[in-house]
């Protein structure tokens, strides 16, 4: 038996090596040559001209093409509530570009496949995308986890990653190079916040906290909820003399229970809670602080994501998140002076979106698809569409940088190595629900990068 | 059960007493399958490559499952969680120490299996329900050690990043090459398993199974073969858990978590408990299951658009929910019995009962 076995798995190993050697390599499959020239459509989104438009021969006329781009998101598991309006946001700016004319002309198609928030789900959507399409140009995905699960077969595959996921990892790990995101890392929105409050903790320290700011560190215990934490982001907050007194963990639940964690956050002296999670994520927080008769303790700040709409849906009372604080590496509804915001809010209410998704998912993901559009027409242009290619679109990022996303809700530099925006706001809630008053207008972030 | 034959059809030596199979022409359908699966890449979309590697690795795991819950059984809710350590282990003797991943692997599981030996204690003491709760223990502890434990190796949550494997020379970097890795090993675990089922070993798990008290009285040590079952469950699960981590290229405490331990274990109860086909049959139906919904769900909002945003949700879970369920009330023993019955009813023909 042992022998017969052992001589099996030497005959299945080197048939498999002989096999796997011969497999076939997926090709990139060549894209249909664009019909003849002609007159250039309009694209969507009144969007400021690129800094520089290269169009030797004309803009081509691509009626008839189709162009597709790819997201994948958690529609049935945890991060449901937050994906929701991110695709709905992608799908409506998608539909508004084409009924402008497309990309010269050529219509802009969007896939989603739903991947439960699992990683095994997302390589297998990833896998179905890229079979279904050999050159895949752009995929959008939301989460760390996926972004940084997929980093690397997006280099290799040259396919431009355009995420909200903002982990650093998925951005600057080994292997990646690929991925662009749609918001400062978390790192960044750390050390950028923490900064602005250790400037200005006189005006805005809880009545009971102490003159130095101690900082705790209550997150979820996942790849997005530690996002923030990095050995860089914890050098520069020493550097600024903040310490970490408590780093704990709650579950990734609307009706988590953090008061455990706050009760060690208060015996370790901190002052300060920053929470890396959802809208729920601070919601749970602020309601057990209340609970608990310590919300003048502690001033509680979080990533981009914290505060939103969807955080009031979470709140025991709607005065319990005054005071929250977060960065906004983007304009937010309030700011109907925007021709951006504009045009999101037309795309919105010409939908006929639910109110629940008149939040930061939807906004950032018009921006999203206009700097995506923007970028795939620059690269037409550098290279033609017969030689369109994710690498000719992710050099075409690389060369539009720096620019404004929809008129400016999203500023962006990708230039010098950089894949992350570094230009932010910093609000907080001053009042109900879309009273997130800018507390620190646009201002470059720390480049908490991780060292190659 | 035993596999009714014709009349007339004797087995005239131990030899063939012992065959699984037992025909040429059977030999040849089996040879031919396994080309045609070894073949995928020359004629499957990479897309249904990677299905059939995710399925080959998930049947590994079940397997695993099944000889400590089908043939001894004991609950464990904690496969996913030895799938963890097993990739962990994988990963870092790959990644970090520089091993060839031919001889990290079995490494791999041995390491998950030691790991499975420790949660297996319990089972001396409690069974049951007490049991499943035990094991629960290791979907808790087991991530919490890799998001907390040695930071600067385990890189915390955040993970760590997997090389695809090499070998001789050639990387395994696609899912079209991965496929000759997981169906090897896959047949490998497989004729394993098998075999285990048909040894002293596999009829003193059953034997502990049917009546514990019973088999301790004829001598059975209890404890001996409890632990010799969770260690076999935690090595196939860290086998499961390593080819995982090389396939996902990517592994944090969050890639196999407790959702995959229970429906592992709904993947055990519709292809059949103690039946060596049963984890074959309950991975491929609940993986096509999943796949099912996820390709089911555009087409769902487009025949109801104004209800789909929550219908979609939860297609997946419903899906899985409902086929568990009507297993459980109508064919408890899984599609492995029902493929017996079907085969009896063919070979018995006309006279199929």
């Amino acid at each position: 038996m042992r022998k017969t076995l052992f001589v099996l798995t030497a005959i299945l190993l080197a048939i498999s090596l002989g096999m796997a050697a011969c497999a076939p390599q997926p090709t990139p499959a060549p894209t249909e040559p664009p019909a003849p020239t002609t007159a250039a459509p309009p694209t969507a989104a009144p969007t400021e001209a690129p800094t520089e438009e290269p169009t030797p021969a004309g803009p081509p006329d691509l009626t008839g093409e189709t162009i597709t781009l790819y997201h994948f998101g958690d529609l049935s598991g945890p991060y449901a509530a937050i994906t929701a309006p991110l695709i709905h946001g992608a799908e409506d700016a998608v539909k508004a570009i084409n009924e402008a004319g497309g990309i010269y002309g050529a219509t802009l198609e969007i896939k989603f496949a739903d991947d439960g928030g699992s990683i095994d789900e997302a390589v297998a959507a990833y896998d179905r995308f890229t079979s279904e399409n050999p050159n895949a140009l752009v995929m959008i995905t939301y989460g760390s986890g996926e972004a940084e699960a997929l980093a690397q077969r997006f280099a290799e595959d040259k396919i431009v990653n355009i995420t909200a996921g903002l982990s650093a990892k998925a951005f600057y790990g080994a292997g990646s190079g690929y991925t662009f995101g749609l918001g400062s890392i978390y790192p960044d929105q750390l050390a950028f916040t923490m900064k602005f409050l250790s400037e200005n903790w006189a005006t805005y320290k809880p009545a009971s906290a102490g003159d130095e700011i101690k900082l705790a560190y209550l997150s979820w215990p996942t790849a997005f909820g530690q996002g923030g934490l990095t050995a860089e982001s914890r050098a520069f907050l020493a550097d600024l003399g903040i310490e970490i007194v408590a780093e704990e963990t709650y579950d990734v639940s609307p009706t988590a229970d953090t008061t455990t964690a706050i009760l060690n956050a208060q015996a370790a002296g901190a002052n300060v809670i920053w929470t890396n999670t959802l809208a729920f994520g601070p919601a749970a927080i602020l309601n057990d602080l209340n609970s608990l008769g310590l919300r003048d303790q502690f001033l509680v700040a979080g990533d981009n994501w914290t505060m939103d709409l969807a955080t009031y849906a979470f709140l025991a009372d709607p005065a319990y998140g005054v005071g929250l604080v977060a960065p906004f590496p983007y304009l937010w509804w309030t700011d109907t002076d925007n021709p951006g915001v504009q045009y999101a809010q037309g795309l919105f209410e010409a939908n006929g979106r639910p109110a629940a998704e008149h939040n930061v998912g939807y906004l950032l993901l018009v921006a999203g698809v206009d700097m995506t559009a923007k970028a795939i027409t620059r690269a037409i242009d550098t290279v033609g569409y017969e030689n369109l290619t994710g690498e000719a679109v992710y050099n075409a990022l690389i060369e539009m940088s720096p620019f404004n996303a929809l008129d400016g809700v999203l500023q962006v530099d990708y230039s010098n190595g950089s894949r992350s925006p570094h230009m932010s706001q910093i609000r907080m809630i001053q009042g109900g629900p879309d009273k997130f008053i800018v507390i620190q207008d646009w201002a470059e972030t720390p480049d908490l990068r991780p060292a190659e | 059960m035993g596999v009714p034959r014709p009349a007339g059809e004797f087995d005239t030596s131990y030899a063939r007493d012992m065959a699984t199979i037992r025909q040429p022409w059977q030999w040849w359908l089996l040879l031919a399958f396994i080309l045609a699966l070894y073949g995928l890449p020359l004629y499957a979309s990479q897309s249904m490559v990677s299905l059939v590697n995710r399925i080959a690795i998930t049947i590994i795991a079940v397997q695993g499952l099944n000889l400590l819950t089908g043939y001894t059984g004991q609950i464990s809710l904690g496969q996913a969680a030895f799938m963890t350590t097993g990739g962990y282990i994988s990963a870092l003797l790959v990644n970090q120490a520089g091993w060839p991943f031919l001889a990290a692997l079995p490494l791999a599981a041995l390491g998950a299996g030691l790991v499975g030996l420790i949660f297996g204690l319990p089972s001396l003491r409690v069974k049951g329900f007490y049991l499943a709760m035990a094991t629960l223990a290791a979907q808790f502890i087991i991530p919490w050690f890799t998001r907390n434990a040695f930071p600067k190796v385990l890189n915390g949550a955040q993970g760590l990043n997997v090389q695809a494997p090499l070998l001789f020379g050639i990387e395994f970097n696609t899912p079209q090459k991965y496929l000759f890795l997981s169906l090897t090993v896959l047949i490998l675990t497989t004729i394993v398993a098998h075999n285990i089922s048909r040894s002293r070993l596999g009829r003193a798990f059953v034997a502990l199974r049917d009546h514990d008290l019973a088999a301790e009285l004829l001598g059975m040590n209890l404890f001996k073969y409890k632990l010799q079952a969770f260690f076999l469950a935690a090595v196939y699960a860290g086998l499961a858990g390593a080819l995982a981590a090389h396939n996902i290229r990517h592994l944090n405490s969050e890639t196999f978590n407790l959702n995959d331990s229970v429906v592992f274990l709904g993947m055990l109860v519709i292809g059949g408990l103690g039946s060596n086909l049963g984890p074959i049959f309950g991975a491929i139906v609940v993986e096509l299951l999943i796949e099912f919904a996820t390709l089911f769900g555009p087409f769902f909002i487009t025949i109801f658009p104004s209800t789909a945003a929550g219908a979609v949700q939860a297609l997946r879970p419903l899906f899985f929910g409902i086929t568990l369920m009507l297993f459980l009330i109508f064919e408890p023993r899984g599609l492995a019995h029902r493929w017996q019955l079907l085969k009896a009813a063919w070979r018995l023909r006309p006279f199929s009962h």
